[in-house]
């Protein structure tokens, strides 16, 4: 066996590089090593990530023309019950692993200039360590339950790393609503799991696939089973109605938004499009999915637009082009859906890293206190120039080719033409705003003296840059642009004019930063409905949670007065009682015979009734 | 060599009831060194167990009181040896981390002993008069621990503990005289109780009795309310013992001798019980939301846990009974492990009191292994894969839900309500600002953090490998469980 052949045996290794890489950092996590400081935790990490990513390489080089190739290992085996998790080293899923753990790896040495000063740097790169190890599994994995389980550990280290300054009010809720929103879609899928563990039996994908080919479902059953498999997809990638969290998940550390951001919303979408012909037995499921996207795509670039915050001005859009993919994927169009995912998790991590250097140079997240950076900080401003470019459709970068797939395919459905143009277009105004507000403009007195960052930051992201650039060269190379006979010509044209009218539009609003809140109240109020979320907090405040609050008020109440009560209520009335009766024993026999006596009586006549 | 689990700790409590010579630090090493030895025992008797081998091994017969029809025999199957070595474990922690100076030690360490003692007992017993005899046993020690080493208001507290459990044991006495007497057997030996001669409307009268026995015990919703009580005002490692394994008594009893003697009975109830179980998880699971008190977060959280297994009891087929044996290990880890850490919290800052306390996470003045310890334990309670939690819990739901496809879900909507609760917890205790007031915690030495680790450590190789301990189990599972019908039928409905 040749070195290639024993690593691709050992292919299962990769997801556990990172996690040992984070169990390395314990020592260092926990303060018993002190007298190093945390900074060879950090190095550990990075280096298993390194490995990780030529691991992965290798194999991705040696598999190109072959085959998927089945890993497989018993897990656990009870009874008649088998859980035999497999893994599929595909080109693709290969190809996802090596983003995974490529942008990972950019992202940890981002952080290490980023947290610099960050006392709990070991706490972090372990956490990243997890992050990176739950993903890259994911990719390959060809198990639902695996998945299911690594899901499970992607809600668990993003509460931890958004939770991560946890001293901070903010913080503290952000953490709580992030784990709690994507539990709520966990569950509901691991219902769904069950169900589909009962009646298909095997939970292996390419077992699911042949049984969904054939079975014959209750309407009723396959609706639900499909909804339930829709929901935890719908949590993890921010999607109407779950998805406020990754809006308040931007109070972690941003290397950890690098990664959210990009590849692990990334990461729900992956697991829903392995889900779809599953999702594909209720016809009701695929359009709810198609509802989910397009309310979620269109919603979230309007309050996109309206964000003073400028890591929640991005995070929305994110939400908003996973709606696409969820539309992609309702439309059973997979293609589209996963080059969208990959060419907005480089764009999107990009400009998150520019965005991470704008606020480590200027200490600073609002938008309406920032100004005039481009001439002190070219790099960055390279960078959201590049990131934003690829975002939307503008040739030659990623983001033209892979919507302009999407509207070929598309091309007869007009309204979801129109729904990518619109996407296109109200991302290309936010965009454009932020750019001017950030970069243009005046300089405030917190960005007057903004140096360019340290080269720890510079590094990835120029990195980075060049990646973005070379998007269009790796697609041709893997054969997913159309030849040019093959373009839709029109829908280019649409395409582009849609992301100019964008940028005309995103150039031509005013933008004084003095009454960046409008002082008309009709402009006013529609710009605060988008600013707040059209206010749907609110509307969870009122109705879910209150409605949680209230039932256990009163469970509560009732086990503390009712049930308990009844229980204290019994043990007091015997007790009352025999303090009563101690005054009957008076010492004088003729009571005692009389009370004989009458019991005997009423006891005789009950017996003979 | 079973009886020698019974035999090593009464020897403990006979030497140190008895040796006045002892010093208190003495009479702990020495209890640690009995249970570190019964703990041995117990994994060497777990080597040479046959695991093809469904029924009672390493027999033992005694011949006691025959007229009574009493005898001393014992044995140990696939369902008893993961609760005596979880016994043998939690006894061993919790007297490792009982107060080196502790009020009367001899008394507290002999009724730990005894308490071991008793337990032990009833998980092995063959006999029905003899497991009734250790199960009312346990309640001596039990009812001392709480009232002499417990709380402000343990009188309360330890009285309702002992008139709940001493009602538990009557019905099951009763039960006990009832099958044995009605089933025409001259002894009570489990082997011999017989109920296939009993008409099943008897057959349904007993079990009632059983249920609302052990219900006391596990315990079940309306019948719980002895429990928060009790864990409030009991000490740390006797919290470790009631919630780790007192509780699985009650568990274990059901599958013993409800689902063991009266299959019949159990399969026309089942439904019920399954909804029952259901309902208990719901309630415990909102109830725990609006506590404030961190102890009796965790209290309510084990009821809705014990919930599961009444679940995977009720459902009857091989699988779900065998998830049910695991999940009763799996909470006695997690709920020991949960309340080991409260017992920390409480007395480094003196309190419990969710409202009061903030930030303990902090790196310099508060407690962050502790934190990070429980934010294990609160993530394996609500069952994040790679912990036990998760693999017992997916494991009953699997085995249920063909058979009882609504209970099953409403108990996975109390997965969820507890990641809520336990969340709660942890938000309000450990993130935040640490406030100036509690900024001189006293310093969490290395004995407190032990325990607990290894508890984590138990916690997650078990999630990672589970065949280490569903193994001991299959094959007594297997002869459990009646049939597997519904299981088909079910599934035969859904598909059309």
């Amino acid at each position: 066996m040749n070195l290639t052949e024993f690593l691709l045996q050992k292919t299962w290794w990769i997801p556990c590089y990172g996690l040992v890489g984070a169990l390395l950092t314990l020592p260092w996590a926990t303060g018993v090593v002190k007298r190093t400081g945390p900074r060879p935790a950090a190095y550990i990490n990075l280096l298993m990530t390194v490995v990780a990513f030529i691991h992965g390489t290798i194999i991705f080089r040696s598999i190109w023309h072959l085959p998927p190739q089945i890993l497989t290992f018993e897990w656990l085996r009870v009874l008649d019950f088998d859980l035999t998790f497999s893994f599929n080293i595909s080109v693709i899923n290969m190809g996802a692993m090596e983003l995974i753990t490529g942008l990972s790896l950019l992202a940890q040495f981002f952080a290490l200039g980023y947290m610099e000063k960050d006392w709990a740097l070991a706490r972090f790169f372990a956490l990243m360590g997890f992050f990176e190890g739950a993903m890259s599994g994911l990719a390959i994995s060809d198990s639902l339950l695996l998945s299911y389980a690594l899901l499970e550990i992607l809600t668990l280290s993003t509460y931890l790393l958004v939770g991560f300054w946890y001293a901070q009010p903010l913080v503290v809720t952000a953490a709580r609503d992030a784990f709690l929103t994507k539990r709520v879609g966990d569950v509901i899928l691991l219902m769904g799991i069950i169900a589909l563990a009962s009646i298909a039996g095997d939970l292996n994908f390419p077992s699911l696939y042949r049984w969904a080919e054939t079975v014959k479902l209750d309407p009723l059953i396959a609706t639900l089973l499909g909804l339930a498999l829709v929901a935890g997809p719908t949590g993890k990638c921010a999607q109407f109605p779950l998805h406020l969290w990754l809006d308040e998940a931007m109070e972690g550390p941003n290397p950890a938004s690098i990664l959210r951001n990009s590849v692990v919303v990334g990461c729900g979408a992956y697991v829903l499009i392995k889900l779809q012909p599953i999702i594909a037995l209720s016809p009701f499921a695929l359009t709810a999915l198609i509802v989910i996207g397009s309310v979620t795509a269109i919603g979230a670039s309007l309050v996109a637009i309206a964000q003073i915050d400028i890591k929640r001005a991005f995070s929305h859009t994110t939400s908003a082009y996973l709606g696409l993919v969820f539309v992609a994927v309702g439309m059973n169009h997979l293609d589209f859906a996963l080059i969208l995912l990959f060419t907005h998790a480089i764009a999107k991590a990009l400009m998150f890293m520019s965005v991470g250097s704008v606020i480590y140079t200027t200490q600073n997240q609002d938008l309406t206190e920032l100004g005039g950076l481009w001439s002190k900080m070219p790099a960055t401003t390279t960078s959201f120039l590049i990131g934003a470019l690829s975002l939307i459709a503008l040739p030659p970068l990623g983001g033209f080719w892979s919507l302009l797939q999407g509207l070929a395919d598309f091309w007869h459905d007009s309204g979801i033409v129109l729904l990518i143009l619109a996407v296109n277009s109200i991302t290309t105004i936010g965009l454009t705003r932020v750019y001017r507000l950030v970069f243009l403009g005046e300089s405030q007195p917190k960005t007057r003296r903004a140096p360019e960052v340290p080269w720890t930051m510079a590094v990835p992201m120029v990195s980075l840059i060049f990646v973005c650039l070379l998007i269009p060269l790796i697609m041709q190379k893997l054969e997913l642009l159309p030849t040019w006979t093959a373009i839709n010509k029109s829908a280019a044209v649409a395409l582009i004019s849609s992301s100019i009218l964008g940028v005309a539009i995103g150039y031509a609003i005013p933008l004084q930063k003095a009454w960046s809140r409008s002082l008309q109240l009709p402009l006013r109020m529609s710009q605060d409905l988008l600013a707040y979320d059209f206010y749907i907090d609110r509307l969870y405040r009122i109705t879910i949670v209150f409605a949680v609050s209230t039932l256990s008020k009163i469970s509560a109440w009732g086990d503390r007065y009712i049930v308990d009560g009844l229980v204290n209520f019994v043990g007091l009335t015997s007790i009352f009682s025999g303090e009563g009766l101690k005054y009957s024993t008076s010492g004088q026999s003729q009571g005692y015979i009389l009370t004989i006596l009458v019991s005997l009586g009423l006891f005789t006549l009950l017996i003979s009734w | 060599m079973l009886s020698a689990l019974v035999f090593i700790p009464l020897l403990g409590v006979l030497i140190i009831g008895v040796g006045g010579f002892l010093k208190t630090d003495q009479i702990k090493k020495l209890s640690l060194c009995l249970m570190a030895i019964a703990l041995g025992w117990t994994i060497f008797l777990g080597f040479n167990f046959d695991l093809t081998n469904p029924h009672f091994q390493f027999q033992e017969y005694l011949p006691w009181i025959d007229t009574l029809g009493l005898s001393y025999q014992v044995g140990i199957d696939g369902l008893s040896l993961p609760l005596v070595a979880l016994n043998s474990l939690l006894t061993l922690i919790a007297i490792y981390s009982s107060e080196n100076s502790i009020k009367r030690p001899r008394l507290y360490y002999s009724l730990i002993l005894l308490l071991n003692v008793a337990v032990v007992g009833a998980f092995i017993a063959q006999n029905l008069l003899l497991f009734f005899l250790f199960y009312e046993l346990e309640l001596v020690p039990l009812y001392l621990l709480i009232a002499i080493w417990g709380g402000a208001k343990s009188g309360y507290a330890a009285t309702k503990f002992l008139i709940y459990t001493a009602v538990s044991g009557i019905l099951i006495l009763g039960t006990f005289l009832g099958t044995t007497w009605l089933g025409g057997s001259h002894n009570f030996d489990y082997s011999n109780a017989l109920t296939s001669a009993i008409p099943l409307g008897t057959q349904l009268i007993l079990l009632g009795g059983l249920l609302i026995g052990f219900g006391i015990k596990i315990p079940l919703v309306p019948l719980h309310t002895w429990l928060p009580d009790a864990h409030v005002e009991a000490s740390t490692p006797v919290s470790v013992l009631l919630a780790g394994v007192l509780l699985k008594l009650g568990t274990y009893g059901l599958l013993r001798f409800g689902l063991g003697l009266f299959p019949d009975a159990w399969a026309v109830l089942s439904p019920w019980l399954a909804t029952w179980a259901a309902f208990t998880v719901l309630y415990a699971s909102f109830t725990a939301i609006a506590q404030t008190d961190m102890k009796k977060i965790v209290a309510y959280s084990s009821v809705a846990h014990m919930g599961y297994v009444l679940l995977g009891a009720a459902a009857m087929n091989d699988l779900s009974i065998l998830a049910s044996i695991f999940q009763m290990v799996s909470h006695g880890l997690i709920s020991a492990m949960l309340f080991l850490l409260v017992g920390v919290v409480y007395a480094k800052t003196g309190s419990r009191d969710l409202n009061v306390l903030r930030g303990l996470l902090n790196p310099e003045r508060g407690l962050p292994l502790i934190g990070t310890l429980m934010i294990t334990g609160v993530m394996a309670s609500a069952g994040i894969p790679g912990m036990v939690g998760f693999i017992s819990e997916f494991l009953v739901f699997r085995g249920s839900f063909p058979v009882f496809p609504i209970q099953t879900l409403i108990c996975m909507v109390g997965t969820g309500l507890t990641g809520v609760y336990l969340l709660i917890l942890l938000n309000k205790a450990f993130f935040g600002r640490l406030d100036e007031a509690s900024s001189n915690l006293p310093a969490v030495l290395w004995s407190d953090r032990l325990p607990a680790i290894v508890l984590a450590i138990l916690i997650v190789i078990l999630g990672i490998q589970p065949s280490l301990m569903v193994r001991w189990s299959e094959s007594t599972a297997t002869l459990l469980a009646p049939s597997n019908f519904q299981l088909e039928q079910v599934s035969s409905i859904i598909i059309r």
